[in-house]
């Protein structure tokens, strides 16, 4: 079953066009890797597909609604983690996960969520005072609190040490096995590779490639998707 | 409703923890009343000074709430991206927003409600002689002065940048309105300047109210016009 359907979608900027018809089609149940280099579009796509921006030109459908006019309604369904979003410096975890939970028709038990992501002990601990590794835990519990059909997950581990990547690796891993859909926009290609189902590659707003990690790989005549981005994309190794 | 609830009740413990909102909000008021009671004379026309000084401190107190602190709080959530974040909820914008306008509210119905415990306890406040017009002065007073807090808000993109504009409309405010100074001892030219400001209507009618004057519907007239300009300015204006 198909969850996400993009078809043409096209978005610019001011000063520049960030998607350039970017189609992808999303199944039920799988870890769907939107890859690419900063300033690739792949933000734009995300923002797109929750209703956060508003389309130039394409067709999208997420759950069968339009992200745009159903906004409210796909949102009900869906979980997003943003990019450097943010919450007050002052909110306690425990406030926080309430809080969103207070958002949805059907949340999840937000104290389940909390232990089983390993909040409990800091349960009390404001935002601002809280690890990277930490935040990020806490920003997929506000995804998952609306207990989502599908999970949308910008740039997860950017910022994060070796070990604390790790973990969330296994997070998402978790996730999927719930049964959850994820959509995860990485720049890392190991992340991918390690992690995704299928991944569509895009470059300059465009989809340069689309397949599973290994077939990528073939693709590219590369031992590693990282090698085979480069290949793929015809991007030189700095 | 739920939703209304927690974030209203979140928002104001988050105001509260934050050292400097409840300082000025809270304490220095009524450090302010404390003050200006140790030289309380009756004022020119022979008011206790304290029937006229609670009044005027707690539109002290609804300005610092609604023309500083709310603005600050929606700018620096959307310079932090914690407005982008709620975006991506299903939480309605009016929801939001309501909490946010309550919850400062909330920090001057105490900020008000502790000047009057203070002036009762400890200088012989005397009790409002029209309570419904005091209330509805004091309603419309933070309606249009919060409105203008709002478009402030809504139209600058930092929290430090929010502060210093609010700040810089409420300090000149405060001094000429009335809400620091008695009307009766200032001179007639800073009155009429003062009354240009739009803190002057709230002073007036909120101290009208207690005293049991009755209030020109014209000082009401204005807050609500004040309100219901500023504020469908700021509703249309706002960005994420």
């Amino acid at each position: 079953m198909t969850v996400i359907e993009i078809d043409g979608l096209r978005k610019s900027y001011k000063t520049h066009e960030a998607v350039r018809g970017v189609s992808l089609k999303v199944e039920k149940g799988e870890i769907f890797g939107i890859a690419g280099p900063n300033g690739a579009g792949k933000t734009t796509v995300v923002e797109c597909a929750t209703g956060l921006r508003r389309p130039d030109g394409g067709t999208l459908r997420v759950l069968g609604l339009d992200p745009r006019s159903d906004r409210r309604a796909l949102l009900q369904r869906v979980g997003v983690q943003l990019q450097e979003a943010a919450l007050p410096d002052a909110i306690k975890v425990e406030e926080a996960l309430r809080m969103y939970a207070s958002f949805y028709d059907k949340p999840a038990d937000w104290r389940e969520l909390m232990d089983e992501w390993g909040l409990a002990d800091r349960r009390r601990a404001g935002f601002a005072s809280l690890s990277g590794g930490w935040k990020q835990r806490l920003f997929i519990a506000l995804a998952l609190v609306g207990d989502p059909e599908v999970v949308f997950l910008d740039e997860l581990t950017t910022g994060l040490d070796p070990s604390a990547r790790r973990t969330t690796w296994g997070l998402i891993r978790a996730m999927r096995e719930r049964g959850v859909t994820v959509v995860l926009v990485t720049h890392f290609m190991d992340e991918a590779e390690a992690l995704c189902d299928r991944i569509a590659i895009i470059d300059e707003g465009r989809v340069a490639a689309e397949g599973t990690p290994s077939r990528l790989i073939i693709e590219g005549r590369s031992d590693s998707l990282e090698n085979a981005y480069f290949a793929l994309t015809g991007k030189e190794m700095a | 409703m739920r939703g209304l609830r927690q974030v209203t009740a979140v928002e104001l413990k988050l105001i509260m923890r934050d050292p400097m909102s409840a300082f000025f909000a809270l304490a220095f008021p009524a450090l302010m009343l404390a003050v200006k009671m140790r030289s309380g004379r009756p004022l020119p026309g022979g008011l206790p000074a304290i029937d006229a000084t609670v009044p005027m401190l707690s539109v002290f107190v609804i300005g610092l709430a609604g023309l500083v602190v709310l603005p600050a709080t929606l700018a620096q959530y959307r310079e932090r991206r914690v407005l982008k974040r709620l975006r991506a909820t299903p939480a309605s914008s009016t929801m939001l927003f309501g909490s946010q306008w309550i919850a400062h509210m909330l920090l001057a119905v105490l900020g008000t409600a502790l000047l009057i415990v203070i002036g009762l306890a400890f200088f012989g406040l005397a009790a409002p002689a029209n309570p419904g017009g005091v209330v509805l002065a004091w309603v419309l007073g933070a309606l249009s002065l919060s409105s203008i807090g709002l478009l402030l808000g809504a139209l600058v993109p930092s929290g430090r940048g929010a502060t210093v504009i609010g700040l810089s409309l409420f300090f000149p405010m405060v001094f000429l309105s009335g809400a620091m100074i008695p009307r009766e001892t200032m001179s007639g030219s800073m009155r009429a300047i003062g009354d240009l400001t739009p803190m002057a209507p709230a002073v007036q009618a909120i101290r009208d109210g207690w005293a049991g004057d009755a209030t020109s519907p014209l000082t009401l007239g204005v807050m609500v016009a004040i309100s219901v300009i500023a504020g469908g300015v700021a509703v249309k204006a706002f960005r994420w």
